[in-house]
């Protein structure tokens, strides 16, 4: 099925980069992965010392860092009870505006998408300490919704932008009132993009370091407690931390590429 | 507005506009705008008034001297109206100490010392490196995945690119830390291949080279570089390459005059974000430099919050890096031909 317009030669230099551009991606995540079941106490792959389980078992009794999975559990929880109404509501009133008037909020809407994420952890931090509210969690989440809610705002957007309204129309025609027609025909067309969006959302939150680490004061999350050990030297309870995250990966991923081949087949 | 109530009703409407509203003030506009005002004051808490409060309570004490000695009631007298006056300047000018006047200006951003001052220029000149070097290493890895491959490799290739994109930033350059450390796995090879000692100390400090900073951004960020790109790839008709090739173009030319152009709006996006991104970013000089490479300008804002407690000035860095972040989408937008919906899409 390949379109064959480039010479063989030009063929195969591409192929040899997009490999080393591949081994570029992983073979720093293998070593890193490697470590984690090395005996030596400091992650490494060239001195092995053996196999061993014992960082699992460390990183099971270590609770500053189990406290943290648990704080951005919270957090991010937080950011998809703010996020996804916000984004909602948004794209509903994005795409029921002229293309000239909702440009402008449009803009808006967009722009923590596209400002660096330390300068939303800096104004929240500023803002919120206005109101008495020091940096914490609850700052932290307002930080990240400020920029999630515009992705969840995208893929809302990019959904309505294939409804049908005339459905809409008729309920109400045939005399529903509004909110059974957004109750039962609205609410149930956008609900799988609530669900990638959570989703979407919920990652995006656990993952957040440069936002979160400005707004989140005192209090710490799994990645900014990973970060601020690796700023004192390495443990391989961090690599198993980081195997724990590829395997995951690796999983979502494989039922994706499952899911998606079925219909294509 | 008139059509949302239509279809929704006035109730939702009113519900809809609020939470979106509310988004923008509380979120976005008000702690941007608290952030910019914040830049734009400082206390005056100079030395001087410390000193002055010095100077004063010693003039006291002198005074007190002269008082327990002076026998004469007027002059007495006169000695307890001075002393009252002094002690009255020294309670106001103690009250200016704890709580000094507020004073608005440009100040915070014309003190940035040259040091910073130069850090802040060297981080702008080095995103903008990061953003060039993502720019040449992703345009043949984007044009193989939309363009060069069939169906079936392009989902491989896809799944094995969000797969590093999925996993935390921080693990991913934690993974270069392990690499270039002291005693990572490049010292470990070189040490095994018999050209350095480990343990007489004599590995090669890569993590205090800029570079070390460089390789790990475009490793984390590259990423950002390659979606963009494919996106706007993908819809190119290969018709239109064929096209060319038939009409005797060169590969240089095709490249050049068909795919380049149809990709403008992906190279657009790519850049930003990467350049954003990689200006902004904290988690990789701070994790891979600890201390010892150069900093790059977002250490200097985090610790004029955490270290020096000086929030003004923080807010002035944080908006000059905002100014520059904005500044650059703008010319890129401008450059590019791409209005902020298709840098969304």
């Amino acid at each position: 099925m390949s379109t064959a317009t480039e010479s063989p030669a030009a063929r195969l230099v591409l192929n040899i980069y997009v490999g080393l551009f591949c081994l570029y991606l992983f073979l720093p995540l293998a070593v890193m992965s490697a470590a984690a079941f090395n005996a030596y106490p400091y992650p490494s792959v060239t001195q092995w010392q053996g196999f061993t389980l014992e960082w699992f078992v460390a990183l099971a009794h270590d609770q500053r860092l189990l406290k943290g999975l648990l704080n951005s559990v919270i957090v991010a929880l937080g950011v998809i009870a703010v996020s996804i109404p916000a984004g909602l509501a948004g794209a509903l009133i994005l795409t029921r505006l002229s293309e000239r008037s909702g440009t402008f909020l449009y803009s808006v809407l967009v722009s923590p998408v596209l400002t660096p994420g330390i300068i939303l952890g800096i104004s929240s931090l500023i803002f919120w300490r206005e109101f008495g509210v020091p940096g914490g969690l609850f700052v932290a989440v307002m930080a990240q919704s400020s920029f999630i809610a515009s992705y969840a705002m995208l893929l809302f957007l990019a959904r309505l932008q294939r409804q049908d309204r005339t459905l809409e129309e008729a309920a109400l025609d045939l005399g529903a009132r509004h909110t059974l027609v957004f109750r039962r025909i609205t609410l149930p067309f956008l609900a799988p993009t609530a669900f990638t969006a959570a989703v979407v959302a919920f990652l995006q939150s656990f993952e957040n370091y440069n936002t979160t680490v400005f707004a989140i004061g005192g209090e710490w999350t799994l990645v900014t407690e990973i970060a601020s050990r690796l700023r004192f030297g390495l443990s391989p309870v961090i690599n198993v931390v980081g195997v724990i995250f590829v395997v995951l990966t690796l999983l979502a991923a494989s039922a994706y590429v499952v899911l998606k081949g079925k219909p294509k087949r | 507005m008139a059509s949302l109530a239509r279809a929704y009703g006035k109730l939702l409407a009113a519900l809809i506009c609020a939470i979106t509203v509310a988004w923008v003030l509380v979120l976005i506009v008000v702690p941007i705008g608290a952030m910019l005002e914040q830049s734009l004051w400082w206390r005056e808490s100079g030395g001087d008034i410390t000193l002055s409060i010095d100077r004063l309570y010693n003039e006291i004490a002198v005074i007190e001297l002269d008082a327990n000695t002076a026998t004469d009631p007027a002059k007495r007298a006169a000695i307890e109206s001075t002393l009252e006056q002094k002690r009255t300047e020294i309670a106001t000018l103690e009250a200016q100490e704890t709580n000094p006047p507020k004073m608005y200006g440009l100040a915070n951003f014309t003190r940035m010392s040259s040091l910073h001052l130069y850090i802040f220029v060297r981080t702008i000149f080095y995103a903008l490196l990061v953003t060039l070097l993502a720019f040449i290493v992703c345009y043949p890895i984007a044009y193989a995945v939309a363009l060069a491959s069939g169906p079936r490799k392009t989902v491989i290739l896809t799944v094995a690119l969000i797969v590093p994109y999925a996993i935390n930033e921080l693990l991913r350059v934690y993974a270069w830390l392990m690499i270039l450390d002291y005693r990572g796995v490049i010292n470990g090879l070189l040490a095994w291949a018999g050209f350095i000692d480990l343990d007489a100390r004599e590995w090669i400090p890569f993590l205090e080279n800029p570079s070390a900073v460089f390789l790990a951004m475009i490793y984390t960020y590259v990423l950002f570089m390659v979606f963009p790109m494919v996106n706007t790839l993908e819809t190119l008709d290969r018709n239109q390459i064929e096209a060319a090739r038939d009409l005797g173009a060169s590969t240089w030319r095709i490249h050049r005059r068909v795919i380049i152009p149809h990709a403008k709006p992906g190279i657009a996006v790519g850049c930003i974000m990467t350049f954003m991104l990689s200006a902004g970013s904290y988690s990789v000089p701070v994790i891979m430099t600890r201390g010892q490479g150069g900093d790059w300008f977002s250490q200097l804002v985090y610790r004029q919050f955490y270290e020096s407690n000086n929030w003004n000035m923080g807010s002035a860095y944080a908006v000059s890096l905002l100014v520059v972040c904005t500044a650059f989408i703008l010319i890129m937008m401008r450059l590019f031909g791409v209005g902020l919906r298709d840098i969304a899409k």
